[in-house]
């Protein structure tokens, strides 16, 4: 054995005792985790840094000098818009997280927990909103609802004899609808998990006790799920105020502006001033973070406290006649989330010119052309673009989130050195913050490095912001492999390296997959990071929908709108193929 | 320490010192041991004794904090040198308590990842796995998926893959306790066979006394950390050292009591601890004891005759409280003063509840041990 070590220890020199310590503490194992704890604790926390700094440099009224100060929090009071969209994200935020919870709650139920009709066909739709892009769902319903030129209010006029409109989306509650209905499946997913793994007894044992249907899911159901359904309405009251796309669409351009599209108009538009954007991104991330917080350290670990390791007896309510209104209620989420807002797409995507009318013999494809076909001179730049710098974003961006997951992972499960501890907190801090925030960091980080104006920036954000999704993935997965499988190939002689290539990772293989077409998804649709960080050049997919929906008409901005979504079912497929019904729900 | 002979196969295994803090829990608390080549070693003890952590240790799954662990020639550990050996240098093998078995590997793929890594030739590896899947009988299961082996066959799979290597020292985690009775008892001596017709060195961690006494040439006792005892299995069982040890290997009556006399040949007398008239009784000393040494008498109840007649003056009159037919065995529970003795007697004897009955002992198989 080569590495035999010279027996006697008091012959040794000094010298040769530091070296085997030195030896002893610079195993792969620790080199690695060290290694991937630095990377990640300069990305995720040099821009949060940099936020924290930015916030506190005033900016003097020429826009050339900075000084230090707090002028920039007292401008958050003063402003004569910044208050109110402050007002306008709380009101988003509670309106959305109210309709997505009360939806999501009563989906989940009806899936899990009845006999409702169809439900093992009707789940996979209800998840399809979790995939497509919210900014999509937000043109899609403008196209639908805007009060002149929408599809339902013209049939209303046309069919019903109403004056006016019947709806509009093209307000604050418009804003609160779409991200209400595009959000649904986050509750849906935190609460039918633990309401199909439920000990069905604990339903039957109230029964018995003489408490009818209703009020057996009232007092005994939901409060049993409620932790699962506190974290989801937690979930979307964050989401919904770090979303930037729906706001920018349906609320802003109509006066009601949000702290996103504020941070946003802060960061490129006209009047930009990075140190108020850094410190509107501030007050949006304090409020994020405590929430996240709260979800984390309180509510998230009581859900397990519901569920029996038991108890997957296929044992549903019977809801008798009324299984038909459930049905119905669940395929009327189906149309108004996915049916009606493609189909208004597709409808729009087909007229070169849109005029609110549909007429077939208009139809033609030139749009998709306009947008898709790159080798067109009429094609334009900003759409094609964003298709090219989208899939290489999602390829790269996925893989070596993927990559860092593993490792992250690994770390966390496998090895207890102080490395590990801070690995575990720093793959939740990225899920307090928006995208958005996130990226503002990023921007006044990096702004006067050479990567900017590049895609390594826009890749660096997505990563930083989205590994965390990965490494749950992993995780999770990684959890129910015995530490043994590990631990018997080291002591059959295998390295940790070899160790890792030859059992840890073929045994993880599905999690990983399953991981790599999520971040793929959410790469490819990814619009509040990209909208901060891209310049002319390194458009990305939800960038060109903004692009022509800012500059363009309504047809081109749907025709991309319909490529990016058709990208985005195929790959909902895919992930279904490979990582099983209950990937996400489990 | 003795490092003046280190290579000799007397004690080949050493392990010198060991403490491993968990928080404020010393796990493993200075623990010293060493055992000669080919030997066969059981630590032996409750879980949460120390055991398995001393086992990792070994096996370098565990740092330490302080002391040496060696093996031939080679320090594995030694955290006041500097020294850790990595796991995979250590030259080990080990059947782990879940077997281990890698999923997304056949039984021939998972015996022959060792070899693999020692990147022998392919023939080689062929001849070499084809050998020990013969010598643990699942030379029918070679190309067989590791999933679809029974638990029995899983734990067979495993010890070909820790010895295909030819490891210097074979480790078991408790590898026996995921199995039924009747498959534990046949494994113990399939594993024992194994074991002897390659003759690894070999460390084999266990609660299971039984196991221990059939399997080892050594036996660790372990509680709370520190080691107990240290012996062979006849050594442990007969001639335990202390209450502990008589209590957790085997069936023992204890009862408490003053060293009244004391003997030269390691034998004397005890005052026992009972309500009454005094009494003493004569007895071995396990320790060089002295007159007013606190001490426990243990008794294995196979060495306790129970009489119907009363034949000679050193026996105790007592009254059956509870007599379990078993089988081959009347296990009676004897009152006598207020305390209770175990004993066992012949079907035959047909002992009923409520009979008096005179216990009879054979005094050099009595033993006061330290309390």
């Amino acid at each position: 054995m080569q590495d035999a070590v010279a027996l006697n220890p008091a012959e040794q020199p000094p010298s040769n005792r530091l070296r085997n310590r030195f030896r002893a503490a610079f195993t792969q194992e620790n080199v690695a985790t060290m290694a991937v704890a630095l990377v990640i604790a300069v990305a995720v926390i040099l821009p949060l840094i940099a936020l924290v700094i930015s916030s506190f440099l005033v900016l003097d009224d020429q826009g050339w000098d900075t000084t230090w100060g707090f002028d920039n929090y007292v401008t958050l009071f003063t402003d004569r818009v910044i208050p109110k969209a402050f007002l306008n994200t709380l009101l988003i935020s509670s309106g959305s997280t109210v309709v997505a919870t009360v939806l999501g709650v009563a989906l989940a139920w009806i899936n899990a927990r009845t006999n409702c009709p169809g439900r093992d066909y009707l789940e996979p739709y209800n998840l399809i909103p979790f995939f497509l892009s919210p900014f999509v769902g937000a043109i899609a319903w403008h196209n639908l609802a805007a009060p002149q030129t929408g599809l339902l209010n013209i049939w209303a006029r046309d069919y019903l004899g109403i004056e006016g409109h019947l709806l509009n989306v093209d307000t604050l509650w418009g804003v609160v609808w779409v991200t209400g209905i595009f959000f649904t499946p986050l509750v849906y997913l935190f609460v039918v998990g633990s309401l199909r793994r439920m000990d069905p007894s604990l339903e039957d044992s109230a029964r018995t006790t003489g408490a009818g249907l209703f009020r057996t899911t009232m007092t005994v159901t939901l409060p049993l799920v409620m932790p699962g359904i506190l974290s989801g309405a937690i979930i979307v009251f964050v989401t919904s105020a770090g979303e930037f796309g729906v706001p920018f669409k349906l609320s802003a351009p109509y006066g009601w502006e949000t702290l996103t599209t504020q941070i946003f108009s802060k960061a490129v538009g006209d009047d930009a001033n990075h140190y108020l954007g850094a410190t509107m991104s501030m007050a949006l991330g304090v409020i994020t973070v405590f929430l996240i917080w709260i979800q984390q350290r309180y509510i998230a670990p009581r859900s397990f406290t519901t569920v029996t390791g038991k108890g997957f007896r296929p044992n549903v309510l019977d809801l008798g006649g009324w299984k038909w209104v459930a049905f119905g209620f669940n395929i009327s989420y189906i149309m108004i989330a996915v049916v009606l807002p493609i189909l208004c797409l597709i409808i729009v995507s087909l007229h070169p010119v849109w005029t609110a009318k549909i007429e077939f013999s208009q139809m033609s494809f030139i749009n998709y052309e306009k947008t898709l076909f790159f080798w067109q001179p009429n094609s334009i730049k900003a759409a094609t673009n964003g298709i090219f710098n989208s899939f290489i974003l999602a390829f790269i961006g996925a893989s070596l989130a993927m990559v860092l997951a593993i490792v992250i992972s690994y770390m966390i499960h496998r090895t207890k050195n102080f490395g590990a501890r801070l690995l575990d907190f720093l793959s939740v801090v990225p899920i307090g913050f928006p995208g958005i925030v996130l990226a503002m960091g990023v921007l006044v980080t990096y702004i006067q490095t050479p990567i900017y104006a590049t895609l390594w920036i826009l890749l660096l954000g997505y990563v930083t912001r989205f590994f965390p999704y990965g490494q749950r993935n992993v995780s999770s997965i990684m959890l129910a492999i015995s530490e043994e499988l590990d631990q018997s190939s080291r002591m059959a002689g295998a390295s940790w390296f070899t160790t890792l290539r030859r059992i840890t990772i073929p045994l993880l293989k599905p999690g990983i997959f399953a991981g790599w077409v999520l971040m793929f998804i959410i790469f490819m649709r990814e619009l509040s990071i990209s909208i901060i960080l891209y310049t002319t050049g390194t458009e990305t997919l939800s960038v060109g929908v903004y692009y022509l929906s800012n500059f363009e008409n309504e047809p081109l901005t749907a025709a991309l709108s319909m490529a990016q979504t058709v990208v985005l079912l195929a790959c909902v497929y895919l992930f279904r193929k490979v990582a099983g019904k209950e990937a996400l729900t489990a | 320490m003795d490092h003046q002979n280190p290579n000799s196969d007397a004690n080949y295994l050493e392990v010198s010192n060991l403490i491993k803090w968990f928080g404020d829990d010393r796990a493993v608390d200075n623990v010293s041991f060493s055992i000669p080549k080919g030997h066969f070693l059981t630590l032996l003890g409750p879980s949460g004794c120390g055991k398995t952590t001393t086992l990792m240790s070994i096996a370098g799954l565990h740092s330490i904090d302080s002391g040496t662990i060696r093996v031939g020639d080679t320090i594995y550990t030694s955290p006041n040198q500097g020294i850790f050996l990595a796991p995979e240098k250590r030259d080990i093998g080990m059947v782990f308590q879940s077997y281990a078995i890698w999923p997304h590997m056949s039984v021939a793929q998972n015996v022959a990842y060792p070899l693999e890594i020692q990147k022998l030739p392919q023939d080689e590896i062929d001849d070499r796995v084809a050998d020990v899947l013969a010598l643990v009988g699942l030379t029918d299961m070679a190309d067989k998926m590791a999933t679809q082996l029974s638990g029995g066959q899983q734990q067979r799979a495993s010890l070909a893959r820790a010895i295909v290597g030819q490891p210097k020292l074979l480790l078991f985690d408790e590898p026996l306790s995921n199995l039924d009775l009747k498959l534990r008892e046949q494994m113990r001596v399939e594993l024992k066979r194994i074991q002897n017709d390659v003759g690894i060195t070999s460390i084999y961690v266990t609660h299971d006394q039984a196991e221990a006494l059939v399997m080892s040439d050594d036996i660790i006792v372990m509680s709370k950390g520190k080691i107990e005892q240290m012996g062979g299995p006849l050594e442990i069982y007969s001639t335990p050292v202390n209450r502990y040890v008589s209590n957790f290997i085997g069936v023992a009556n204890l009862l408490e009591g003053k060293v009244a006399e004391t003997g030269s040949d390691g034998s004397g007398q005890i005052e026992v601890d009972v309500p009454g008239d005094p009494i003493k009784i004569g007895c071995r000393f396990a320790d060089n004891f002295s007159a007013g040494d606190e001490v426990v008498l243990s008794v294995r109840p196979e060495n306790i005759h129970p009489l119907r007649e009363k034949n000679g003056e050193d026996v105790l009159e007592g009254t059956i409280t509870s007599a379990t037919f078993l089988g081959n065995y009347v296990d009676c529970r004897v009152d006598w003063r207020g305390f209770e003795w175990k004993v066992i007697s012949h079907p035959r004897m047909m002992l009923k509840e409520g009979e008096s009955i005179y216990l009879k002992f054979d005094t050099s198989q009595i033993l006061a041990v330290k309390p």
